[in-house]
């Protein structure tokens, strides 16, 4: 498994670096170099991402392409980076939506107006770098420095080039992570001292066997107190009601690349912690507060698109939307079947891709015309047919539409919560509601936008798409599509390593052999 | 019968790097009376060279551990890691103040020299392994450092700096003597070896000599609690800090801290470890020390809210600073894990060395562009000086304990060893705190880039002297690096191990 | 023995010493002549008027000559003992004593050279 040379894994984690190193040297005058550097660093990054999925074997359950190093061997903590099904895509979205959102920056009016465009671009990759690293760190002291290194660009990003209220919603955003995290970090020290070692595969192998146990004997005995520590962290980031507050006012603070990678990548951050790390580390408590957990999703599906359909601010409803979204996510990951989970992996990417183009186009239309009340639209289709089209596209899939991407993922997730034995019907059935409430609220704001008569004068000389503009839309569109109707290409990488989490976790629901010493009883 | 020592048994090598700057200090305090006004420049070289030989010589006799002056002075890794930190300190610091002085008119060679002598205190009090010389390098450490709070003289809140921590400073002194008499008393001894070993059996025997030694103990936490500026004996801090000349505030900010530390941890852990109501269990003074670092994480934290000036913020701060590695002091109390929470504090210390360092370098650059150091004047700096306000940020990154920086390391080596001790609730209150302070931290990096600046920043006064611009430099490569590879400290320190010497 | 009996003659001493004061002042007054005016009855206070305002100004000098007055007195409570020992302890206590007078003189030097000493 080790090898020695460098791991396409730690080539695509530190390319950003090599950018923003190379950034570093170039003049600040040099505003056309500075952004194709910017840019030629992250379709580097997202091609060589795309070799690493050629590369990568999806029957296989375990890590791939690992590498470790060691940085502190005598507290247990290496550096160990390697891809399975859950990460890989991941990685793949992360990189995309990177080069989305650095080239939908190029003509950014708030860039020009506030200046420092190479500080904008330094952030951007040493966010990237950071959020890679997110996904493919294997030990536990690791991620949680990249999880807390996401933070600092992005607060950056968002309180130097966001809205009139940035410095605010930057400051929010930063403690309200901040204060979930901390408290990961006390649990994840609890985990490694007990474990003697900071490797999650070993820690996993380790409950597996039954060399390291944390006692669950009732909703807060030892585990559960770990899981929360984790799960609060997970929470605020994905975000879950109630802990969505920052999400509005940084989404809609945010500049709009700043809003795209928040929405399609950061998130799934605290979803994909989930996967990653509560159900294998903590399957007791995980089974025991799915319920509870699966409640606050469902309420945030229903609160996110009841909020979002009552909002007249383009961003706030794109953001509630979010919230609406990401519930589906949790409660897919928390169904605890591995339809549900693989539900949850793609709806994760679908998501990126659907709000992601939501953002874009909403940053869009605020850059043409400084708003972003919906009243001042109205009929723009008329005056920007072209966006029109991608924008009911991208708004279809985002609620669902059969034939695009959004369906698959919120299907799956439905028919993963229907089969699960931790949750109830219930929940299935007030989840499938937040689909009707959300094709009500993407409609409502299509239709508010692009429909009716073109009556506001102001809206009659809208500026045709950029180049650039139209080079973020296309990859969206194509892939909304293409995930729309053939999913499996997305899907089948994530199976194996599902299906065997899934027997880690739950393991009398599953076919899956291997059973009787993964069982480990109280 | 009076045994007489000899040159042999004292054995002043294992001493060489703590005596040297001590002697040279004496020495310097002639030289620099013969040098000219204008070529004060002369004298810093000779306290850095000093200084630069105190450091290589310590690296030198690292491994080699040793006793001095009949066991009073024991070089060993700890010491050894102590010095580093604190010669570094002083190096830095030297270099910070030399501009600063000249600036505002107090270049005055003795400034040099009170700094080598508070220097060598901070180095004795870290190898004292004797009550007496733990008073004695006390002493040595807090009397130069009244002098230099007051050595803007003609400033009265310079002078009333001295005053107020010559006065509470005498204070702690006399609690520290007095614990250490109380101690005396209950074993016989102010050796901590000795001690260490009468002491299990005093509280065994739960006579009221136990009592006299569980008094004499607090008597001497309470003593050191002024030096490191614990919660509850740190009112002179804000005010002392504020009226300062600046590199004093820095230089003592983290010099009296490594000293009262280095002392704290060398009596409890070798002198008192073994003060435990039944074997096998933690030792008493657990739960005190576990107390006062959750008040002095708290108070400490929560006050630095609300300060508009950086100075008092980061006097704030290194309340808080000191409850943190009280956390770490307080965790060595418990069997098995003295080392690892000693090896733990001794990385947060080394930590908040370079940021505090690097913090106040760009302080005293920012005082001497804007005018003073209150939040307003960061405001824009972004701007005004890019490279300043980024390595700032990379500072109060640190102190918030972001990753990638030192000040992360420092928080989860000393946060474990906290939970390794059971200590959970003191952990929960550390994190916690740690995102108040956040706020405050958050708040400088606002003023200097999300805030754009009103006015001033035209003016682009000459940015920041070469002395200062090295020592922000030097303090951000060691935080960085430190945050990076920590390897590069821990190899030292896995080395210490306080309780090994308890065998007397 | 006990500690305490250890310091016995001491406290003899302290009984002697306080009752010889009292019976001197007993007879002084029995036995000598007593013609008390205002003067005579008042606190002496080396020639000052004893009562007055207490922040009168002194020169400052005067605290300088008193802190290196305690400096050099303190010297001689450390050279006292010595003194009384020295021939018991040799080489190492001459050493000993040797650095201890170096530092002092140390800093006898610098007080020197930066005029503590002179009063102008």
């Amino acid at each position: 498994m080790e090898n020695t040379g460098l791991s396409l894994v730690t080539v695509v984690l530190f390319l950003p670096l090599v950018g923003f190193s190379i950034l570093l040297f170039i003049p600040d005058a040099q505003s056309r170099n500075i952004k194709y550097t910017a840019l030629g660093t992250s379709l580097v990054t997202f091609a060589l991402s795309l070799v690493m999925w050629a590369n990568f074997d999806a029957a296989n359950p375990a890590l791939q392409m690992v590498q470790r190093w060691e940085w502190l061997p005598q507290y247990g903590i290496g550096y160990y980076v390697g891809i399975d099904g859950l990460n890989m895509i991941m990685v793949v979205l992360t990189t995309f939506i990177m080069s989305i959102g650095i080239l939908s920056s190029f003509n950014a009016h708030v860039i020009q107006e506030r200046g420092r465009e190479k500080l904008y671009y330094l952030f951007m990759l040493l966010l990237q770098w950071a959020m890679i690293g997110v996904f493919v760190v294997q030990d536990l002291i690791i991620f949680y420095i990249f999880w807390e290194v996401t933070l600092v660009p992005m607060y950056f990003l968002v309180g130097i080039w966001g809205g009139e209220k940035r410095v605010y919603a930057a400051v929010k955003f930063f403690l309200y992570t901040m204060a979930g995290s901390i408290l990961m970090l006390l649990a994840l020290l609890y985990v490694g001292t007990q474990a003697g070692t900071f490797a999650v595969p070993e820690i996993i192998a380790g409950i597996q066997a039954g060399t390291i146990s944390f006692p669950l004997d009732g909703l807060f005995s030892t585990q559960s107190i770990l899981f929360l520590g984790f799960f609060i962290a997970f929470a605020i980031k994905v975000p879950i009601w109630p802990l969505h507050s920052w999400l509005p006012d940084a989404h809609v603070q945010a500049p709009t690349a700043g809003s795209v990678i928040l929405a399609g990548v950061l998130l799934k951050m605290g979803s994909y912690g989930m996967i990653r790390f509560l159900l294998p580390m903590f399957p007791e408590a995980s089974v025991a507060w799915a319920p509870i957990i699966a409640l606050l999703a469902v309420i945030g599906i229903i609160y996110g698109a009841w909020v979002s359909f009552a909002q007249t601010d383009m961003k706030k409803l794109v953001a509630y939307s979010s919230v609406s979204h990401m519930g589906f996510i949790v409660l897919g990951i928390f169904a605890m079947t591995s339809i549900g989970i693989q539900g949850s992996i793609i709806q994760m990417v679908n998501h990126g891709i659907s709000t992601g183009g939501l953002f874009l186009i909403v940053g869009m239309l605020y850059e043409r015309r400084h708003t972003k009340d919906l009243a001042a639209f109205g009929g723009i289709w008329k005056a920007m047919p072209l966006l029109g089209a991608i924008s009911l596209v991208v708004v279809l899939s985002s609620m669902g539409m059969p034939g695009l991407n959004g369906f698959i993922g919120e299907f799956t997730i439905l028919l993963g919560s229907m089969g699960s034995t931790v949750l109830g019907i219930g929940f299935t059935v007030v989840a499938a509601l937040g689909i009707i409430l959300a094709a009500i609220y993407m409609l409502n704001f299509f239709q508010r936008i692009f429909m009716g008569e073109l009556d506001k004068e102001e809206n009659k000389n809208l500026p045709k798409l950029e180049w650039n503009e139209i080079a973020v839309l296309v990859p969206i569109v194509v892939l909304a599509i293409w995930i729309g109707l053939q999913p499996a290409p997305f899907m089948n990488p994530s199976d194996a390593t599902v299906e065997s989490l899934v027997a880690q976790v739950v393991p009398d629901t599953t076919t899956v052999a291997q059973l009787p010493e993964a069982g480990q009883g109280e | 019968m009076l045994q007489l020592p000899s040159l042999e048994t004292l054995n002043m090598g294992a001493a060489l790097p703590a005596i040297s700057i001590a002697a040279w200090a004496c020495i310097l305090l002639l030289i620099d009376l013969w040098i000219p006004k204008d070529r004060k420049i002369l004298t810093v070289y000779l306290a850095a060279g000093n200084l630069v030989f105190a450091f290589i010589a310590n690296l030198l006799v690292f491994n080699q551990s040793g006793d001095s002056f009949m066991g009073m002075y024991v070089a060993d890794q700890f010491s050894g890691v102590m010095n580093l930190i604190i010669i570094g300190t002083a190096l830095l610091s030297i270099v910070l103040s030399f501009d600063y002085l000249k600036r505002v008119g107090i270049e005055r060679g003795e400034y040099y020299v009170l700094v080598l002598f508070v220097t060598a205190g901070a180095m004795f009090m870290a190898a004292a392994n004797d009550l007496i010389l733990i008073f004695v390098a006390l002493e040595l450490l807090s009397i130069p450092l009244y002098v230099l709070s007051a050595f803007r003289a003609p400033d009265i809140r310079s002078e009333e700096a001295g005053m107020k921590y010559f006065l509470l400073g005498a204070f702690a002194s006399a609690f520290l003597v007095f614990g250490g008499a109380m101690v005396y008393g209950a074993t016989g001894t102010t050796n901590l070896n000795e001690i260490a070993a009468s002491a299990g059996m005093i509280i065994a025997s739960n006579s009221s000599t136990s009592l006299f030694l569980l008094l004499g103990a607090a008597l001497l936490l309470v003593g050191l609690g002024f030096k490191v500026a614990a919660v509850p004996f740190h009112e002179w801090t804000p005010d002392v800090y504020e009226g300062a000349p600046t590199p004093v505030t820095a230089f003592m900010s983290v010099a009296a801290k490594l000293g009262g530390f280095g002392s704290l941890l060398r009596i409890l852990v070798v002198g008192m470890s073994a003060v435990t109501m039944t074997a096998g269990e933690p030792a008493v003074w657990q739960n005190v020390v576990a107390i006062l670092a959750g008040l002095t994480m708290i108070v400490g934290n929560i006050v630095a809210l609300s300060q508009a000036n950086i100075k008092r913020m980061l006097a704030y701060s290194s309340i808080a600073n000191a409850g943190y590695i009280l956390m770490a002091v307080a965790a060595a109390g418990s069997p098995g894990l003295a080392n690892e929470a000693t090896r733990g504090a001794l990385v947060y210390m080394l930590a908040y060395m370079f940021t505090n360092m690097g913090a106040f370098a760009v302080v005293i650059a920012v005082e001497r562009a804007n005018g003073g150091a209150d939040l307003e004047h960061f405001v824009g700096l972004g701007k005004a000086r890019p490279m300043l306000a980024i390595m700032m940020v990379v500072f109060m990154m640190s102190l918030t304990g972001i990753p990638l920086t030192g000040g992360f390391i420092g928080k989860a080596l000393v946060f474990a060893t906290t939970l390794n001790a059971g200590l959970v609730w003191l952990a929960i209150i550390g994190v916690l705190t740690s995102v108040v302070s956040a706020y405050y931290y958050v708040r400088v990096i606002v003023n200097m880039f999300l805030r754009d600046a009103e006015a001033s920043t035209e003016e682009a006064t000459p940015g920041y002297s070469t002395g200062v611009q090295w020592v922000a430099a030097v303090a951000l490569g060691g935080t960085v690096l430190l945050g990076v590879l920590p390897t590069l400290i821990t190899v030292l320190t896995d080395r210490v191990s306080l309780v090994a010497s308890i065998t007397p | 023995m006990s500690p305490l009996q250890e310091f016995a003659p001491i406290a003899v001493l302290l009984i002697i010493a306080v009752l010889v004061a009292i019976i001197i002042s007993i007879i002084s007054r029995l036995f000598g002549p007593y013609k008390p005016t205002s003067r005579k009855v008042s606190p002496y206070e080396s020639g000052m008027k004893p009562i007055g305002s207490a922040s009168r100004r002194y020169s400052i000098r005067f605290y300088l000559v008193a802190v290196l007055f305690i400096l050099f007195d303190i010297e001689v409570v450390f050279f006292l003992p010595w003194a009384v020992v020295f021939r018991d302890m040799g080489l190492y206590a001459l050493a000993a004593m040797g650095v201890f007078t170096l530092v002092l003189t140390i800093g006898l030097i610098y007080e020197w050279k930066v005029g503590a000493l002179e009063w102008e």
